[in-house]
């Protein structure tokens, strides 16, 4: 529908989010309190793999102020374990049965193995330290090779071995077929020119957010169960709890806070945590409440990436790519984590390995290995940061073995035309490449660059450039979601008018900090000419929202936002349709109605018009003398769905000097190009952008989750887990190069999921090129100086 | 468990509460005090910030005291930054610039920044990242923060 000239999409609108969360005013879980409620806290292991000996609790229960105190043997005959049908994928593994506490043994450091219900969490984490524990250790499976090595010890009871998943991902289903196909590929490798063989790692890392996990269950007889719960996903977790505790879904309420402190993936699993805190709301008559402690954040979710790859490329000297071969091995941890289990993410990182580069041919496959350790959890550039940062760190290699620009090898082998599917099927519906690429390259002044950089290596200083880019899902497909987590993609809105003609939009998703109640107000104040602050936007309640499988994938400006608009779009009809009626224009049709700065008109003469009130308040409040077949109301749900998955794509470049005598660097610049789409609010997309970015370097820098031999966890605190502070990290230029979406009715792209995933390649490309001299090749994050000191050290020796 | 009886001036008002020796004062202010805008982070180890006050108007971590210490001073939390309901110009900077996502840190960065500004009026771009070190964020990548504390500094200095 027309009539929208200049509207809310695209205009800088100051988020309407933010005056609660800058007076103290925000809603987060811990905030919330419910008559009567109390307290858990959770008792964990000290052992990474041991058979429970004997527990003893009496001390905890004879406490004053302790309400119960449950392990494992108490609950493994009241809740069904898992896996439950709604948080497994439908993609062919091993899933560990399990239930919320430790039953038999522990299998890593930080595993629940008893739960305290006091009344006040002081009391509780007093009684939870007097719980006794005796431990039979068990030998300790620390790492993917020595799980999958012959006579491993065997984590889960009753497995053959230690594998949870495997796939081929370019040679079909069947042995004879994959074996033809490894052929094939092995012929392009024979007849390369160039071959490049590494073995590439990425250590145990995450997005953990600053808000960490919590969950308050209230449980009424006649109600049923309210639960308020910090999650990506309400809607999936209510159906989990369902399953699992025998409670008909009618009964289950799940609300994620309006307001949460950061999720980037790690609030998306259905977790142990939550079904023991719903069963003993029930099973007490109490509401219980339970706020994680950072201690047990990080022992227990936020740890993604930690995957290996044994890469080859074969590539002709002119730096065209010929193919790839790729065998990824991941460290899953347990794998005990619904809709995940630890896998999804290596499974995903595998898919997108190729990134945005033609490869006539490939052979990749994976391997996912169960070890003792906390099973990986989603994290922004979900499984992809360790494959995208071993191809990126392959082109570079292949130019340098080329005597080529890297910059040119990869505009050489961009994919050039959309559409296009990948060697692992990812379909790529629509945008330029190119076109992002060359606006980067204005950006970069390369030239410019290598003479500045000659003439500073004359000095004895160490200046380098480094070149990264990637393609992301934009929103994820039924085509993808339902066999990847058995959950549908599409994105769901309902727009209810209120008669005096504001808007009232319903979301099932649950942001995290991302601005959707702008995002989205600024898309329906587009489409119906009003103002985003007419505009009320409610998240993440399954008693009020429609169904939505979680805010992941980049799925709000892709999917939400579409869903949003169509309903507009459904309403709008009606609306023109009942005003045509109205002033008994019988050769009007809905297209010849606009809707702009508050008011309905009718665009063949502007001079019959009503305002937008007047038009909404007549059909909800005086449902009387209406065309025929039509009624009163106006509200409708729309599910939007795009034919074909979607993408967004972004290159970066970054500039550094190294310090060749003690391996410092220094980030001196880091500019992006994007293909956001038609973006909706630009400053919300340039802070997706910045925050991506630097979770990325944080990524590569400094963090990592460390176990010990013993699989002691030594990270559990923000001291030894380190992020980036803001003297860390530069200050990034967003660039933008669109083309929008024909697939989005506002030709908007989902943005920023995957973004951190180019961010390590990119940087090390530039510390590699700026050591291009000592012929150094970074092929292991983390990237710390005292390591590059190392290799700087070993080549000058060398020399 | 031993308690204590304190008073503390809280935003201006004076509140008079007998709590445990051990209770933290971020547990004091959010559950005894009820302002719920100063937020937990790190789960009291100093490092986060996201429970920063201000305490006689000097920034601290509010995890790393117990409520006793405060007995006879007076604390600022965010809930106390806006004046007469009129944002100030760190927090309305902060919506222009964008400089909040998830806005879960953002009540400790107002605190500490709006001490920051009163110690140096006029600030540079490194000053202001290195005044910001003991405050984590996850979302914003810490740019707009940035801008919004120049941003500030220009329409106070």
């Amino acid at each position: 529908m027309s009539g929208t000239s200049e509207g809310w999409v695209g205009t800088e609108f100051h988020r309407k989010e933010d005056h609660r969360l800058t007076t103290g005013r925000g809603r987060f879980l811990a905030d919330l309190v419910v008559p009567g409620m109390v307290h858990i806290v959770f008792r964990r292991s000290d052992h990474a793999h041991a058979r429970i000996a004997r527990i003893d609790v009496s001390a905890a229960k004879a406490m004053p102020g302790v309400i119960a105190v449950v392990t494992g043997d108490d609950i493994k005959d009241e809740i069904l374990p898992m896996p439950q049908p709604v948080v497994q994928p439908a993609l062919p593994a091993n899933y560990p049965r399990h239930w919320p506490l430790a039953v038999g043994r522990v299998k890593w450091h930080g595993e629940p193995v008893a739960a305290v219900v006091a009344r006040d969490p002081y009391i509780a984490e007093d009684a939870a330290e007097t719980i006794e524990v005796e431990y039979d250790p068990l030998p300790y499976v620390g790492d993917p090779e020595s799980a999958l090595a012959d006579g491993a010890t065997i984590i889960h009871e009753g497995w053959e071995d230690n594998v949870i998943f495997q796939m081929d991902f370019t040679g079909g289903a069947d042995a004879d077929s994959q074996k033809a196909h490894e052929a094939e590929v092995q012929k392009v490798f024979d007849g390369a020119d160039i071959v490049i063989k590494e073995r590439f790692t990425c250590h145990r890392c995450g997005v953990t957010p600053m808000e960490t996990r919590g969950a308050l269950f209230d449980w009424d007889e006649s109600d049923g169960m309210t639960g308020w719960l910090t999650t990506q996903r309400p809607h999936i977790d209510r159906l989990a709890l369902s399953d699992i505790l025998d409670i008909p879904a009618e009964k289950l309420r799940i609300i994620a806070p309006r307001d949460q402190g950061g999720g980037f993936g790690v609030k998306a699993p259905f977790y142990r945590e939550p079904m023991l805190i719903a069963y003993l709301a029930r099973k007490l008559g109490r509401p219980i409440r339970w706020i994680e402690s950072r201690q047990e954040h990080l022992m227990a979710v936020s740890q993604e990436r930690d995957q290996i790859h044994d890469l080859e490329v074969a590539a002709s000297k002119d730096g065209t790519l010929l193919a790839i071969r790729d065998r990824g091995l991941a460290d899953c941890g347990d794998g005990c984590e619904g809709v995940y289990w630890g896998f999804l993410m290596p499974f995903l990182g595998a898919v997108e390995l190729p990134n945005a580069y033609h490869w006539p041919i490939g052979d990749i496959k994976v391997k996912v290995a169960i070890t003792n350790k906390s099973a990986l959890s989603p994290a922004r550039a979900f499984g992809e940061l360790p494959t995208r940062f071993a191809m990126e760190r392959a082109i570079d290699m292949v130019a340098r073995r080329c005597g080529m620009e890297p910059a040119d090898v990869r505009r050489k082998n961009l994919v050039a035309e959309l559409p296009y599917t990948s060697i692992t099927n990812e379909y790529f519906d629509s945008g330029d490449f190119i076109k992002v690429w060359d606006n980067l390259m204005a950006e970069a002044d390369l030239p410019g660059f290598r003479a500045r950089q000659a003439a500073a290596r004359a000095e004895g200083r160490y200046l380098g450039i480094g070149f990264g880019l990637g393609v992301e899902l934009s929103g994820v497909a039924s085509e993808l979601f339902v066999p990847m987590e058995n959950q549908p993609g599409y994105g769901a809105a309902t727009v209810r008018l209120d008669p005096r003609g504001k808007v009232l939009v319903f979301e099932g998703d649950a942001p995290g900090g991302q601005g959707h109640e702008t995002t989205v107000a600024q898309a329906v104040a587009h489409s119906f000419g009003i103002h985003p602050n007419d505009i009320i936007v409610t998240t993440g309640d399954t008693g009020t929202t429609p169904f939505g499988s979680g805010t992941v994938g980049a799925r709000a400006g892709s999917y939400f936002v579409s869903a949003a608009v169509q309903a507009c779009e459904v309403l709008k009809e009606k609306i023109a349709r009942i005003m045509a009626h109205d002033l008994e224009l019988a050769d009007a049709a809905p297209a010849d109605f606009s809707f702009a700065d508050g008011f309905v008109t009718y665009e063949k003469d502007t001079n019959i018009k009503k305002t937008f009130r007047e038009a909404v308040e007549r059909i909800i409040m005086a449902p009387i003398n209406l065309p025929a077949g039509e009624s009163g109301g106006l509200e409708h749900t729309a599910f939007f769905e795009a034919e074909k998955p979607m993408i967004a794509f972004n290159a970066d470049v970054c500039t550094v000097e190294v310090d060749i005598e003690t391996g410092q660097f220094k980030i001196l610049s880091w500019t992006t190009s994007e293909d956001v789409g038609q973006i909706i609010n630009p400053q919300i997309v340039e802070g997706q952008m910045q925050g991506a970015i630097v979770q990325g370097l944080s990524n590569t820098m400094f963090e990592e989750f460390v176990y010990d031999e013993n699989g002691q966890q030594l990270t559990a605190d923000f001291e030894t887990y380190k992020l980036a502070t803001a003297a860390d990290v530069p200050d990034i230029k967003v660039t933008h190069a669109p083309t929008p979406c024909p697939y989005t009715p506002l030709g908007s792209r989902g943005i920023g999921e995957g973004r951190p995933s180019d961010v390590p390649g990119t940087l090390c490309n530039a510390i590699c090129d700026a050591l291009e001299p000592f012929g150094i090749e970074i092929t292991e994050l983390p990237l710390r100086p005292d390591s590059l000191w190392r290799q700087i050290q070993a080549a000058r020796g060398a020399s | 468990m031993s308690t204590t009886t304190i008073t503390v001036t809280i935003n201006g008002e004076t509140i008079e509460e007998t709590v445990p020796v051990r209770m933290l004062l971020v547990d004091f202010i959010r559950e005894r005090a009820g302002l719920t805008g100063t937020h937990i982070g790190c789960t009291y180890e100093g490092v986060c910030g996201a429970c920063t006050v201000q305490l006689d108007g000097e920034a601290v971590k509010s995890c790393l005291m117990v409520a006793a210490q405060a007995d006879g001073h007076a604390i600022t939390t965010v809930e106390g930054l806006a004046e007469g309901g009129t944002l100030s110009p760190l927090q309305r900077a902060f919506n222009e610039q964008h400089a909040l996502q998830c806005g879960y840190c953002t009540p400790g960065i107002l605190m500490n920044m709006d001490e920051f500004l009163r110690e140096n009026p006029d600030p540079s771009d490194e000053e202001i990242r290195h005044g910001l070190v003991g405050n984590l964020c996850r979302c914003t990548g810490y740019a707009h923060i940035v801008d919004a504390v120049r941003q500030a500094a220009k329409e106070t200095g």
